[in-house]
């Protein structure tokens, strides 16, 4: 199948789908109070887009979820190449790494805010111990794609250490480490919004949540709609630097 | 061809010097001695292939020559000099399996070298085509390694181990994971580069007839510990030509080197 042919499939799966959305409230098959057509949650998603309101809930996720990754990605990504490079190290803390892994973070929610009382900073902290486990295991697998004979081969040339680290390390971790940080994005979202959704003052989440305890269909659907675009667009963006920089992975 | 050949003999003088090497690998506490009693010398321009049976300590004992792995005695002189690191001043080495960064294009791969030493971009890129040009690669300059055929990458590889021109080139194998045409084709280039490049090179592998038909002189080893138990001097003419390869000296090299290598007789060096 051509790129084209295969954009046009895509596109028309997509209105199938939208088609679908807007005709099952439209023919009565669904009650339009509990699924509002897709027309109706697009409009009510474009005026509240308009609302200084709805732009202070984004703009404080946003910024939570900005200190999140700002935090936790470096603080992983180090953490990760120390356990990497540190064999010991790595062979004490594995196992608990992944125990910890495999606990669900929400149980813990209570606990950030009985210790931060609900504020932006509970928010963060959330999100960054929901966020560092994932970073810190990519790195440390984006520690170890590095191929010893690649090293070798700078090594054969001269390179020195720190040329081996900028010309060798870093290119063979890149991609690796661009899918942390999408993966990082994700997991910080979900952790946020939920933190949000349980206990806030402000925050797309909390919008959302009291939306559903409401009743507000149109607007909760319009919330969900918001948050979902912009999670795919800059997970789409990730995706769009790493195949930049992957080209030559295949 | 044959000019040069005396001429080379004229002008003879070591650039490779091995003298009482031995070697003695340690993991978890257990010593295991790889390499035992290894002298060599290399004149200035010859070639010279090595032999010996899987895990005698030919790897190491190329990698101790490109300064990568420190031997336990002895000392390696290249052109004079102790080899104590790696020095592409001196030495440049081709790997078995190319090697190849893969996020760098080929040129950029030949590049790289210089690229370490700081020179500008338009005058690494300058000799990098130049050099790719040498291995008649010229046109593939912006294609990615993914993009190549073994045998291109592995002509890559030896021209970024050419590209910084040291007068002694090392080669583990590099061959090895061809097929046998590409192979041929391969050892043909390789001899025409040298010749046009006059380069030492010690050129490891498992091909018996691949060493008669590359080499001045061949070593060969024996395992358990690593000894050279025998040189064996190709006098055959060059350009060698595929022809040569159904010669009865052909035949006969390949069969001492096959002996020494199925029943080693030590203390029989030439
Ligand atoms: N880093 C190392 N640590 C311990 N022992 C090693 C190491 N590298 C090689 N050896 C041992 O040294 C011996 C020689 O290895 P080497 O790789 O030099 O052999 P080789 O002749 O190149 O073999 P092959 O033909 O299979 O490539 C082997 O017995 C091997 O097990
Ligand atoms: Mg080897």
């Amino acid at each position: 199948m051509s790129r084209a042919s295969m954009l046009a499939a895509r596109l028309l799966l997509l209105a199938l789908a939208l088609g679908l959305w807007e005709a099952l409230p439209r023919l009565g098959w669904v009650d339009d109070e509990i699924l509002p057509p897709f027309s109706a949650v697009f409009v009510t998603a474009l005026q509240l887009l308009q609302r200084p309101a709805i732009h202070g809930d984004l703009v404080t996720t946003g910024l939570q979820l900005g200190a999140a990754l700002i935090i936790s990605v470096p603080t992983g990504v180090l953490l990760g190449i120390l356990l990497a490079e540190n064999k010991r190290l790595a062979q004490v803390c594995e196992p608990l790494l992944y125990f910890l892994f495999s606990v669900p973070k929400s149980i813990f929610l209570p606990l950030f805010i009985l210790t931060l009382g609900i504020s932006f900073w509970q928010k963060v902290a959330f999100g960054c111990f929901s966020t560092i486990l994932i970073v810190l295991m990519s790195a440390t697998a984006a520690v170890r794609s590095v191929r010893e004979e690649h090293v070798l081969t700078a090594r054969s040339y001269g390179a020195t250490r720190a040329q081996i680290t900028r010309h060798v390390y870093l290119p063979s971790m890149l991609p690796v480490l661009l899918e942390a940080l999408r993966l990082a994005v994700i997991f910080s979202t979900t952790a946020v919004v939920l933190a949000e959704m349980y206990a806030s003052r402000s925050g797309i989440g909390q919008q959302i949540a009291s939306w559903g305890e409401s009743f507000m269909m149109r607007q909760l659907f319009a919330g969900v709609l918001i948050v979902s675009v912009t999670a795919i667009v800059i997970n789409e963006f990730i995706r769009w630097i790493e195949n930049r920089c992957s080209h030559w992975r295949s | 061809m044959k000019q040069a050949l005396s001429e080379r003999a004229v002008t003879e003088r070591p650039m490779i010097e091995v003298i009482g090497l031995g070697h003695t690998y340690e993991s978890r506490g257990v010593a295991s001695r790889a390499l035992e009693d290894i002298a060599l010398t290399v004149q200035a321009g010859r070639f010279t292939v090595i032999v010996g049976p899987s895990g005698c300590g030919k790897s190491s004992l190329l990698m101790m020559m490109a300064g990568l792995r420190r031997q336990t005695e002895g000392t390696i002189l290249v052109d004079g000099r102790p080899m104590l690191d790696p020095d592409p001043d001196r030495v440049g080495v081709v790997f078995q399996d190319a090697n190849l960064f893969p996020w760098l294009s080929a040129i950029d791969n030949v590049a790289f070298p210089l690229m370490l030493r700081g020179l500008g971009r338009s005058e690494r890129l300058d000799r990098a085509s130049a050099m790719l040009e040498l291995v008649g690669l010229g046109h593939a300059g912006a294609r990615y390694p993914s993009e190549l055929s073994g045998g291109m990458k592995q002509r890559v590889s030896i021209a970024r181990g050419l590209v910084q021109d040291p007068p002694v080139l090392l080669m583990d194998e590099p061959f090895a994971a061809l097929d046998e045409q590409t192979r041929m084709t391969m050892g043909e280039e390789l001899l025409r580069i040298w010749s046009q490049t006059s380069k030492t090179v010690v050129f490891v592998t498992h091909s018996l007839s691949e060493a008669v038909y590359l080499a001045d002189e061949v070593l060969v080893m024996s395992a358990h510990p690593g000894r050279i138990i025998d040189r064996i001097e190709v006098e055959l003419p060059r350009p060698r030509t595929y022809e040569m390869m159904a010669t009865a000296t052909f035949g006969q090299l390949r069969d001492r080197i096959w002996r020494q290598i199925r029943s080693p007789q030590p203390g029989n060096p030439a």
